[in-house]
């Protein structure tokens, strides 16, 4: 059969690169569901948080380390921008009983904000450190192991840290406790005590940090500049609402499956048809979300919980 | 002292120009905000939709139109085709109004059809879900028109004949008269919509989804009807914008084709068409005269101004939400002349 060998042309490479880019989409993708489940808002701004982490690992590299230790400095930078962001915009719009409306409205202008500072950030790097700031790609950097990449393995790795954290964050500590008991009914844990818009507040820092962790990966991945958070935004929305926006393990559910669509379903399809069809690879996540928003609204996560 | 008359003539005309085209948008997403509550964060799919159209079929048409016969392409070949395009479009301002017309109509259709397309996916979901779509949806369409060469001739983008060309030294004037008639309108129209049973139709559902629907008002028809107008006019934007600059590029942004008007009409007030013409000329005004002024700024700025431009339009509209989220003109309640009346009659009968 002709068409099996044609199968077997998806090499393990692209197989690596459908990994890594499907954890990476994931971590993003997580913060983005986390955030809807404990404010209600789907967050714009998250393509900034993801590129402050792409220009952590700049600034880390530029100091003289390893870049990826800029997943460190891009989890507390990250971390930060949501922090101001929920409790400089969203806290007083929360506190007027402002309509989701309003909320994405005001973190879509963040998101303006920012992405205006993270310019003013590289053009900066680029008079004073002589670097070209807009195109970062530290692949050469990149350690491998037996030929694989070592991005691959650390954002594996960064992904399921993530989500063991998390997991035991949200189940085995108090705080993870009232958090989660503020996602499920917020009115009734204020009436127990619990001090909701710190609660919110600790969930903006989180989803920040793990977004900043993600962009921190990204320059090892494909070449990145100030616009990359926003070039990716519309698929890190695809992925969470693919694996379900109301299931915080839905997240990276939705992430492997459309980080495996984009990149390994589009190399099958291009030993088919041709490589042209590779530039079009950025709508597959949008057919899929559109199959998603009209077969299952409320992402995959649901059909398995209705089921069982 | 003698004032710089042609540049002050240059300036206005770039000025209003602009104006006419985004008060075109802001009164597109006045109808399918204000009107008919569907967050539209995707405004820039119709225009460029609009846009890219014109620029892939205007020369084609026009070609048609005067019956040149050639084996050229008119998008891959748009210079050498314009060259025997353009001087016959010079010396005959009725084909060049009728091409127009046609360019209209093709850049509201295809607009339309595009807003349909945008929306249908998440047509019967929840504000949020269908925010997400529409934003994402809109994000396709710079990737496709990068990558379908036949549509605009990849990144480099096309040219479109010169369909004001007629008025010789006066036809950025002329252009932008056309810009600020179909400006005037659409504002028209859009104050003629909500004193319609449409009109009414749209704000009760956006007033209140169930009570709308329990009364036989069905939410995805009329969020259909809304978009449907909304993006024949973004689609129209398009069109003008292009004919007025005679190019066009696959570089419509997110941030000014559908930020800037959302700004826009934040500031004016959501759902009032005054406000929308308000807020349209405080942003295209101050947006120019950073541009004119960019010069001086940059001594003492040592990165792009464009970039601080980002910068304060963020802090603006997070203050504007804070502190007058109804906006400097807030939208009024309509209530008709015979309605009111009777009104008048029922108090004092008290």
């Amino acid at each position: 059969m002709g068409w099996v060998s044609k199968v077997e042309i998806i090499s393990l490479g692209t197989l690596i690169s459908a990994l890594t880019w499907s954890s990476i989409l994931s971590l993003m993708a997580i913060g983005i569901t986390l955030l809807y489940r404990t404010t209600k808002v789907p967050n714009f701004a998250h393509a900034s948080f993801v590129t402050t982490g792409v220009y952590s690992a700049t600034i880390v590299s530029l100091m003289g380390f390893h870049p990826y230790l800029g997943m460190f400095l891009g989890f507390i930078l990250g971390g930060l921008e949501g922090l101001v962001l929920f409790y400089a915009i969203l806290e007083p719009l929360r506190r007027r009983r402002s309509s989701i409306f309003i909320l994405m409205i005001a973190t879509l202008s963040y998101d303006i904000l920012l992405y205006g500072l993270l310019n003013v950030l590289a053009d900066d790097l680029q008079t004073t450190y002589k670097i070209l700031a807009r195109m970062i790609y530290y692949s050469r950097l990149d350690f491998s192991i037996g030929g694989v990449p070592g991005v691959a393995v650390i954002s594996l790795l960064a992904l399921i840290t993530t989500v063991i954290l998390l997991y035991i964050l949200l189940n085995r500590t108090t705080l993870g406790v009232a958090l989660r008991a503020c996602m499920e009914n917020t009115a009734l844990a204020q009436t127990l005590g619990i001090n909701v818009s710190l609660m919110l507040l600790f969930s903006w820092f989180i989803a920040g940090g793990i977004a900043g962790v993600a962009g921190a990966l990204l320059p090892f991945y494909t070449m990145c500049g100030p616009y990359i958070g926003m070039l990716y935004i519309a698929e890190m929305f695809c992925a969470s609402i693919l694996g379900g926006l109301d299931q915080i393990y839905g997240a990276p559910l939705g992430g492997f499956l459309i980080g495996f669509a984009k990149v390994a379903l589009i190399s099958v399809l291009a030993s088919f048809v041709g490589p042209w069809i590779t530039e079009y690879a950025p709508i597959i996540p949008l057919a899929a979300m559109a199959v998603a928003l009209v077969l299952v609204p409320k992402g995959l996560v649901a059909i398995k919980i209705r089921r069982g | 002292m003698q004032l710089p008359l042609n540049e002050i003539a240059l300036f206005m005309t770039d000025f209003l120009a602009l104006f006419g085209v985004y008060l075109i948008v802001t009164i597109s997403l006045n109808i399918q905000r204000g009107l008919a509550g569907i967050p539209q964060f995707g405004l820039m799919f119709a225009i460029a939709g609009g846009a890219y159209i014109t620029g892939n079929m205007a020369t084609r048409i026009a070609v048609w139109i005067l019956g040149i016969k050639t084996d050229l392409d008119p998008v891959i070949d748009c210079t050498a085709v314009l060259s025997m395009v353009n001087p016959m479009l010079n010396t005959q301002p009725m084909t060049s109004f009728i091409l127009i017309l046609i360019y209209l109509a093709i850049g509201a259709t295809f607009g339309a059809v595009l807003g349909l397309i945008q929306v249908a996916p998440a047509i019967r979901l929840r504000e949020d879900y269908l925010a997400i779509t529409l934003l994402a949806f809109a994000e396709i369409i710079n990737v496709i028109a990068t990558a379908y060469k036949p549509l605009l001739g990849g990144a480099f983008g096309v040219q479109v004949p010169s369909v004001y060309g007629w008025a010789g030294g006066y036809r950025y004037g002329v252009a932008t008269l056309a810009i600020l008639v179909i400006a005037a309108i659409s504002y028209l129209y859009a104050e003629y919509l909500e004193r319609t049973p449409l009109g009414r139709t749209l704000k009760a559902i956006r007033e209140n989804e169930v009570a709308a629907a329990s009364l036989g008002k069905s939410l995805v028809k009329y969020r259909a009807i809304a978009i449907v107008i909304g993006s024949a006019l973004c689609g129209m934007a398009g069109t003008l914008w292009t004919l007025y600059g005679e190019y066009v590029t696959p570089t419509y942004t997110r941030f000014y084709w559908t930020f800037l008007p959302w700004l826009m009409v934040l500031l004016g007030g959501i759902g009032s068409n005054r406000g929308a013409l308000l807020g349209t000329a405080i942003f295209v005004a101050l947006d120019k005269l950073i541009i004119y002024y960019k010069h001086s700024f940059e001594a003492f700025l040592p990165f792009d101004v464009v970039w601080l431009d980002y910068i304060l339009l963020g802090i603006i509209t997070a203050i504007i939400l804070i502190y007058r989220p109804q906006g400097l003109l807030p939208e009024r309640p309509y209530i008709p002349k015979d309605i009111r009346k009777r009104i008048e009659e029922k108090i004092k009968q008290f």
